[in-house]
């Protein structure tokens, strides 16, 4: 009896160790399917690359014969007549770029002015500011509210300080505008 | 006995029939399991083949994307990586008149009529010819109906719909830039090998699977061989030259910017006349636009020679008092007449010499230095040989061998009875103005600090000295034109005569300017030469160098100066206040 109970311990013991060989064995095929798979996908991947590179390289070199210098020198000719920068084009030292901002010298050209109004003159009163949803005139608390210097508002439209009142806010003081 | 032997008989006959039962049941068996095992390995064969399928095949050969990406032919780029040559699978459309018969059953190759469909291919390239492509789409013979479609072009040629237009893939040579740098680059024969310029040279190199995925970078620059090629067609057409050369070069490293030389080919589409003259071409003297006329042909080039050999003096101590006066009247040596084009005045300085450009007080120089001085910094100059440079046609100068006569030192030393090629000239000049080192020339990029050492032939107060003499020669003298402003341009006119059958052709002129540039701190030689050039409007009616090949120079430095990094400045020049009163009154 314990003999038999043995032997047919020993059968599901090889039953069960075919059992785990073939899951082994299965799952080794698949892994290796999935890897195939997954090698395939990647081959095609290279494969794209490759052609987009070629693409890539086809679009490049139209380009580059499209517009090759001969054509493009061809075209300034007719066309665009660009010519090259001469010397007074280039700035060559911080120097010569300081120039730009300094004070004219003594007996120097007056520079060309913009014409402009300055404090002091006759300046006429600017518009009053009208709101654009009730078109009714701004009220200066309104403005007042986002200001930090008691709503003084001004504008710049000439070389130096300038101060304009705005008629429309009757209340505020007259602020100063630096440039 | 017999008791024995009917059970016998009978036990025999049962076991006769049991054996026999037993024998047919066997055999049942046997055949059982021949049919099971014939199953077994059909299955068997069936599962492999399944498992083959399922996990050999379908993984394919894994091809190398940088094998895929290999280029059959390396790639040639300029100096900054912009493409020159590179191969290219360029569509051909070819007229394969049995695609739509296939199995030769007959019928017309064509949907529609051979007029109809040269019609529509003449709306996609305008410059087909209609009536060829007709007679051969009629024909019926398969051939290529063009070669080099672009894609854009060769889908609209698959939108006509004709299955006889076939658009194959042909790995092609191309060369983006078309003309451009052609004698640099060559060409690339039917063969696969490349021919006339680096595509020769570099062949083994572009064709070496190791190395080809790499590009070869040229010292060339692209827009500047543009910028040259364009000045210098502009100038040859304004002045009816029957061709024009020029060179850009890098004084410290001996790099070639640019080399061009005038009618130049197109490689994308090299005819036999490209390479060829025919018999009666050749006697006039007109050579195949693919000749290289900066490097293989040699030419008298004319008082461009001046500065070298006031270099040569200087740097000898022929010449120590610049202020020094010669005596500017003809005289005659071995019985030649040294004379000047017009008279310069009774004597003449030596600035004054170079910037009224004086054959006879350069014979007085070149006496004073004596033949032989002269002959060996003409060596040392490398003008008795082959020009230093990569491509292969480079010509031979024509150098008079042993040791020089007076005569013949004279000429030499205002350009005549030597003829070299205009790169001889721009190493020259490049070794005058550089501080004195002569280096080859070379079409290669140099990394910076790689540069050859060179050889010293002038010493480096001599080249101080000439670039002050050079900058004069563009302020004061017959350079004028080619002064563009702010870029400090210093350099010396050349018109040299031909020499034809008996002696110089008085009316064929070789004019040529040679320059530098910015002269207070020399980087690049520009060389400009005209073969021929006439007397048109554009040059006042005039035939020497100041007013056809200078202005070629005064156009050209300022396209190629910022793109060279030498920015124009109107506040900086070379020092001249030490030679400004040798020269009086110029203006």
């Amino acid at each position: 009896m314990n003999q038999m109970t043995n032997n047919g311990l020993r059968g599901f013991r090889r039953i069960g160790w075919f059992a785990a060989l073939g899951t082994c064995l299965a799952l080794y095929a698949l892994l290796h399917i999935k890897v195939t798979a997954v090698h395939a996908e990647v081959v095609r991947a290279e494969r794209q690359i490759v052609s987009l590179e070629e693409q890539n390289m086809l679009l490049e070199t139209e380009f580059l014969t499209r517009s090759n210098q001969v054509q493009l020198a061809a075209w300034n000719r007719v066309d665009f007549g660009f010519q090259s920068p001469t010397a007074d084009q280039f700035i060559n030292s911080p120097r010569q770029l300081a120039q730009y901002g300094s004070a004219p010298a003594e007996g120097a050209p007056a520079p060309i002015r913009l014409a402009g109004l300055r404090s002091g003159e006759d300046v006429p009163a600017f518009p009053q500011i009208v709101s654009p949803l009730t078109g009714r005139p701004i009220k200066a608390n309104l403005l007042e509210e986002e200001r930090e210097d008691n709503g003084a508002l001004a504008v710049t439209i000439a070389p130096g300080p300038l101060r304009v009142p705005i008629a429309g806010i009757a209340e505020a003081s007259v602020g100063v505008a630096q440039r | 006995m017999n008791a024995y032997a009917v059970p016998r008989t009978i036990i025999a006959g049962q076991a006769g029939l049991v054996d026999q039962r037993r024998r047919s049941l066997l055999i049942a068996r046997l055949r059982l399991l021949l049919v099971i095992v014939v199953f077994v390995l059909v299955a068997l064969a069936a599962l492999v083949k399944i498992a083959f399928v399922g996990l050999v095949q379908p993984g394919p050969a894994q091809q190398s994307m940088a094998d895929a990406l290999l280029p059959p032919r390396g790639e040639i780029t300029d100096r900054n990586g912009v493409p020159l040559a590179r191969a290219f699978p360029a569509y051909a459309l070819w007229y394969n008149p049995a695609a739509m018969t296939e199995g030769n059953e007959g019928g017309p190759p064509l949907v529609r009529s051979p007029e109809a469909v040269a019609q529509e291919l003449k709306a996609i390239f305008p410059d087909l010819n209609t009536y060829e492509v007709t007679q051969q789409l009629a024909s019926g013979r398969p051939g290529y109906l063009r070669r080099r479609v672009l894609p854009e072009d060769a889908n609209k040629v698959m939108h006509i719909g004709e299955l006889a237009l076939e658009l194959p893939q042909e790995e092609d040579r191309h060369y983006p830039q078309g003309s451009l740098a052609a004698h640099v680059l060559g060409y690339v024969a039917a063969d696969g090998d490349g021919r006339v310029g680096m595509e020769q040279v570099l062949n083994d190199r572009l064709l070496d699977p190791a190395r080809r995925a790499e590009p070869v970078a040229l010292s060339i620059d692209m827009r500047v061989q543009g910028a040259l090629e364009d000045e210098l067609r502009r100038g040859m057409l304004s002045v009816n030259a029957v061709g024009a050369a020029g060179i850009v070069l890098d004084v410290d490293t001996g790099e070639v910017l640019a080399l061009a030389s005038l009618p130049e080919f197109d490689p994308n589409q090299v005819e036999s006349s490209d390479v060829r003259v025919t018999q009666e071409q050749h006697d006039r003297g007109i050579t195949a636009p693919a000749f290289n006329r900066v490097t293989n042909q040699v030419y008298e080039l004319g008082s461009t020679f001046k500065p070298l050999t006031v270099a040569a003096a200087i740097d000898s101590g022929a010449i120590t008092d610049l202020s020094r006066r010669y005596s500017a009247t003809p005289y005659k040596v071995q019985g030649h007449t040294i004379r000047d084009s017009h008279p310069l005045g009774a004597t003449l300085n030596t600035p004054q010499m170079l910037i009224h450009s004086s054959n006879i007080v350069t014979g007085h120089i070149v006496d004073e230095m004596g033949a032989e001085t002269l002959r060996s910094y003409m060596v040392e100059l490398g003008m008795n040989e082959r020009p230093y440079i990569e491509l292969p046609a480079r010509g031979f100068p024509l150098w008079a061998s042993g040791s020089w006569q007076r005569i013949r030192a004279i000429t030499v030393g205002y350009g005549h009875g030597i003829s070299v090629t205009p790169l001889h000239l721009a190493s020259a000049y490049a070794a005058m103005v550089n501080g004195g080192i002569w280096r080859p020339a070379t079409l290669h990029r140099i990394a910076p600090g790689e540069a050859p050492r060179g050889r010293r032939v002038f010493r480096a107060s001599t080249s101080a000295r000439m670039n002050q003499l050079l900058r004069m020669i563009a302020v004061y003298g017959t350079g004028r034109n080619a002064d563009a402003p702010g870029f400090r341009v210093g350099g010396k006119t050349g018109s040299a005569e031909k020499p034809g059958v008996g002696g110089y052709r008085q009316t064929t002129l070789v004019s040529t300017f040679a320059a530098a540039f910015p002269m207070d701190n020399p980087r690049y030689v520009v060389i400009a030469m005209l073969d021929e050039p006439q007397g048109t409007v554009a040059s006042s009616y005039q035939r020497t160098a100041a007013w056809n090949a200078a202005p070629i120079v005064g156009r050209l430095v300022p396209r190629i100066g910022p793109q060279l990094g030498v920015m124009p400045d109107a506040h900086r020049d070379i020092d001249l206040t030490d030679l400004r009163p040798l020269v009086g009154d110029v203006n």
